[in-house]
């Protein structure tokens, strides 16, 4: 019952905002089509033998666990728990970039038992023989049946699984409606201009290349994953332009955005359902012209120093009903129908995390020559450095 | 005059003010006070990553102005009698440890260790026996300790020469014309009369190392010392947990401090 | 035991320390700054003048560095010669070591912890708030090089009062009174006694401050958003994000090198401009 009045009041919420209003049936028949959709969710939520099993705490797996991963990624009431279950208590090392997890492991040592590789760097890791394939024997609760292709595949490198799928998401940017005069903003160029112009000193872009550099290529229309010498010279000059209008380079954008010292920032599906949750004005968009659009996985380091409460985290995680309470906190989609199938209903609407379908088509994946290439690389530390 | 002065310990206190004021807050962020506890004192004490952070930094500061104390010390007594290009290479290298940035050190060991160790590695594995796990060689406490001690031991150096120069020649002459070992003339004379200047390396050592990020932040490998789980639990966005760590660290470095005053003022030799 | 043997026994050890952990360190960061980057980041040998001839892409952190760090020695300076005057010459006796203690306590608690509180003073909900309830609407002062500098002077000015007050506090009282007997007025005083006695002091501040400031990463870190550059986070994005050890070695050895040549100028300077050269180096 208030359920259904929520959904309504959400749903009138939504025809305010043009935007939504027409996604939402295409948002629809794309949910249908991924098989996210409320079908699955009345299938799966009467279907016990979806209910997790719980094998993680077999044996002792000692008494401590380090996860390297992002920010605001996890509830920390799970942690707790596994704590509770198992006796290892969790060390959460959060990092900025893939490029400063790869730095990390490269220099050895990094004492990780699991981190939290994006999908364009897992052939980075095996080919530099970074990371172990995972022993599936030893995550009953993953099922790989349940995950979404598109999302789960980057995982396997040569018929090896190496990662298993935690989350999926898409990069756009997050503005503070209260500070665009009425103007609608739905594109990069708009993006980058108005960082430039009414926004000045109030816009914050990420600190690694991906997708800094990436979403500047947007704005010329150029792919987001281009090495081509011209195209980023392209997107250097308007970095370099738009460098002094910055509020900031920094990946942790929430604490600004929520105090208002930045009303524009680069962002990622989650913090945009966080920040939109608590505060209405701040709206989620998906650049028209494309961007990013990512899966995240859990993988194991080489040398993880307690393998055990590796597996064991993982397994844990993979539980469908503490992958619910993760992605309830975080906000993020998960591509685990399993999960799905227990998420309330509006979440699975929501546009900010499943976009509408012709947003969704323009979107690519980051490419693994990103991650390596040197052009790109120094034309970050350039912008920085200017 | 006294104005001024007031005005300077207002900015030196507000940061400090806020610290210990959010350290009291119910809420769970760091810039919003809401409502007095002291929940985040507990949640920090019972945190097992604070705990271990804050004995892998005390550790390590221990040993690294423990080994800095001792070799400096050594090497101190011996370049006071020393001339020539030995004394002057000494000096040299004294110099350039004091002077590099923290940061280039920190880089510096890492790539260096890295590479060593990416050598000794398979070499070890290759001569090790049969059916053994040999040892692998990698960055951590050592390194830790390692590094540290470098700039500690240069600090020592200096302040320990420093307060030999200041000494009295004449009570060690004395000494030996009285026929005391040089032992003797060491423990008795020598010891006592450069022993604040021990101290005092030693303390400024070991507050060097507590607080140190940016070494550590390279060559710590695995390790977590407190600065590194501030930096990283920064990032995470702060809970006032971390105001309630600074608080206490903050109370317990005075005490210290206050115990290491009145050490040092009983120690003191009245100079002639 | 011959005094020779024995002094060597007495170095070996912090010899061998300096050898492996300096001497070692630097000459392959010297190596490397001759190599290429590894396909994937890191490292492969060469012999190639590239990257020092790559230089010039971090002008602009070598230039923040090269005019930050000498303003925000000065400014610490500044600020903190009237304080330790203070300290030394006008402050009630029975409470100077307790302000002194006062000065060093701040300096207690990680840089990281202090710097993250000047972030909430700077931020919006900061200073600007309340410079906005008197009408000054939208002022800025978090991430710009103003907050780089509030930070610097806040984390190292107990390392300038210091060595001043040393200096200050041999000063003989009398040596003014007897200046002001001979009706030399108060400033000349300062300017005649004072001030010529505590140049050491002045020297191994400034130059302590420098020194932390020429290899400084957090503060700018910290306080600048990413925006104010100094040649430390240069290093660090080097070495952490873009995985350029030929590159970051090359900008190291630059640092190194400019850091060596400043500060020795600096010291013959100070030497030539003072007579208690003694106390003026940090040896």
């Amino acid at each position: 019952m208030s359920r259904k009045s929520d959904f309504i009041s959400r749903e009138k919420f939504m025809q305010e905002l043009r935007r939504l209003e027409k996604g939402s049936v295409t948002r629809r028949h794309f949910l249908g089509v991924t098989g996210l959709g409320a079908a699955a969710a009345v299938l799966g939520a009467t279907m016990p033998g979806l209910m997790p099993r719980r094998a993680f705490a077999a044996g002792d797996i000692g008494d401590r666990v380090v996860l390297a991963t992002w920010p605001n990624y996890h509830d920390p009431a799970n942690f707790e728990a596994f704590t509770a279950a198992t006796g290892a208590a969790v060390q959460v090392n959060v990092f900025g970039s893939n490029e400063e997890m790869l730095a990390k492991l490269q220099a050895g040592g990094s004492g990780w038992d699991v981190f939290v590789p994006t999908n364009y760097t897992i052939t980075t890791y095996v080919d530099a023989d970074l990371i172990v394939p995972i022993d599936t024997a030893r995550v009953p609760n993953y099922d790989p049946a349940a995950f979404e292709a598109r999302f789960a595949a980057p995982g396997t490198v040569d018929g090896k699984l190496y990662a298993l799928s935690k989350n999926w998401g898409t990069t756009g940017f997050c503005v503070n409606s209260k500070h665009t005069g009425g103007v609608k903003v739905e594109t990069w160029k708009q993006f980058w201009n108005m960082t430039m112009d009414g926004f000045s000193g109030r816009t914050m872009v990420h600190d690694y290349q991906l997708t800094t550099i990436g979403n500047a290529l947007k704005y010329f229309g150029y792919s987001f994953n281009s090495i081509d010498p011209k195209e980023l010279a392209d997107a250097e000059k308007l970095l370099i332009d738009a460098k002094p209008h910055l509020f900031a380079i920094n990946s942790d954008y929430q604490p600004s955005m929520r105090n208002e010292d930045a009303w524009m920032s680069m962002c990622w599906t989650g913090d945009g359902k966080q920040l939109h949750t608590d505060l209405p004005e701040i709206e989620f968009v998906i650049g028209r012209e494309g961007g990013e659009i990512w899966s995240d996985f859990y993988a194991i380091p080489k040398g993880a120093p307690h393998l055990d409460a590796a597996y064991a985290l993982i397994d844990f995680l993979m539980t469908p009903d503490i992958n619910k309470k993760e992605a309830l906190a975080h906000g993020y989609p998960v591509a685990d129908s399993r999960v799905n199938a227990m998420l309330p209903p509006e979440l699975l609407n929501d546009p900010i995390l499943y976009p509408a379908a012709d947003l969704l088509s323009s979107l690519e994946f980051g490419a693994a020559a990103t991650l390596t290439d040197p052009n790109r690389a120094e034309l970050m530390a350039r912008f920085k450095s200017a | 005059m006294r104005l001024y002065a007031m005005a300077v310990y207002l900015f030196l206190y507000i940061p400090i003010g806020i610290i210990l004021l959010f350290s009291f807050s119910a809420g769970r962020s760091a810039s919003q006070f809401e409502g007095f506890s002291l929940q985040w004192y507990g949640k920090a004490l019972s945190n097992p990553f604070v705990m271990d952070a804050l004995s892998t930094s005390f550790t390590v500061a221990v040993i690294s102005a423990g080994i800095a104390g001792i070799f400096g010390t050594m090497a101190a007594l011996a370049l006071q009698s020393m001339r020539g290009r030995m004394r002057l290479f000494f000096d040299a290298l004294i110099y350039i440890a004091v002077m590099v940035p923290g940061i280039v050190i920190g880089i510096a060991t890492l790539i260096a260790l890295v590479t060593v160790f990416g050598w000794l590695n398979p070499l070890l594995a290759a001569i090790w026996p049969e059916g053994q796990v040999p040892p692998q060689m990698s960055m951590g406490y050592g390194s830790l300790i390692a590094a540290h001690t470098l700039f500690s031991m240069a600090l020592v150096i200096i302040i320990v020469r420093a307060r030999i120069a200041g000494m009295d020649r004449s009570l060690t002459e004395a000494s030996s014309d009285l026929y005391a070992t040089p032992f003797g003339t060491f423990r008795q004379i020598t010891l006592p009369m450069i022993f604040p200047g021990i101290l005092a390396g030693v303390l400024l050592s070991f507050t060097f190392s507590f607080d140190d990020f940016i070494i550590a932040f390279f060559v710590a490998g695995s390790e977590t010392t407190l600065p590194i789980y501030v930096f990283s639990s920064i990032r995470r966005g702060v809970t006032p947990e971390i105001n309630a760590i600074g608080s206490m660290v903050l109370i317990v470095s005075l005490s210290l401090l206050i115990v290491a005053q009145l050490i040092l003022q009983r120690g003191r030799t009245p100079r002639s | 035991m011959r005094p020779q043997a024995r002094n060597w026994l007495l170095l070996a050890p912090a010899g061998a320390w300096f050898l492996f952990m300096l001497v070692l360190p630097l000459v392959v960061v010297l190596v490397f700054s001759f190599g290429e980057r590894g396909p994937a980041g890191g490292y492969v040998p060469a012999f190639t003048l590239e990257q020092y001839l790559n230089l010039p892409a971090r002008w602009t952190a070598f230039k923040n560095t090269l005019t930050l760090a000498p303003v925000g020695t000065m400014l610490a300076l500044l600020i903190a010669y009237p304080l330790a005057y203070f300290l030394a010459v006008r402050a009630n006796p029975k409470w100077r070591m307790m302000l002194l203690i006062l000065v060093i306590v701040p300096f207690w608690t990680s840089i990281l912890i202090r710097s993250y509180a000047w972030i909430f003073i700077l931020g919006g909900r900061g200073i600007p708030s309340l410079l906005a309830m008197v009408g000054l609407e939208n002022v800025r002062l978090i991430n710009t090089p103003f907050a780089v500098l509030t930070g610097i002077i806040y984390g190292y000015l107990p390392l300038m009062v210091f060595p001043i007050y040393v200096s200050l506090e041999r000063l003989d009282k009398r040596l003014l009174e007897a200046s002001a007997d001979l009706g030399s007025p108060p400033w000349r005083s300062f300017m005649q006694v004072t001030l010529p006695l505590s140049i050491p002091g002045v020297a191994t501040g400034c130059m302590l401050v420098f020194i932390l400031l020429m290899g400084e990463f957090l503060i700018p870190a910290m306080l600048g958003g990413g925006k104010v550059f100094f040649v430390g986070n240069a290093l660090v994005d080097l070495f952490l994000q873009s995985r350029n050890w030929a590159y970051g070695s090359a900008v190291a050895v630059a640092l190194v090198a400019i850091m060596l040549l400043t500060v020795s100028l600096y010291m013959r300077f100070v030497r030539r401009f003072s007579d208690a050269r003694d106390d003026v180096s940090l040896m």
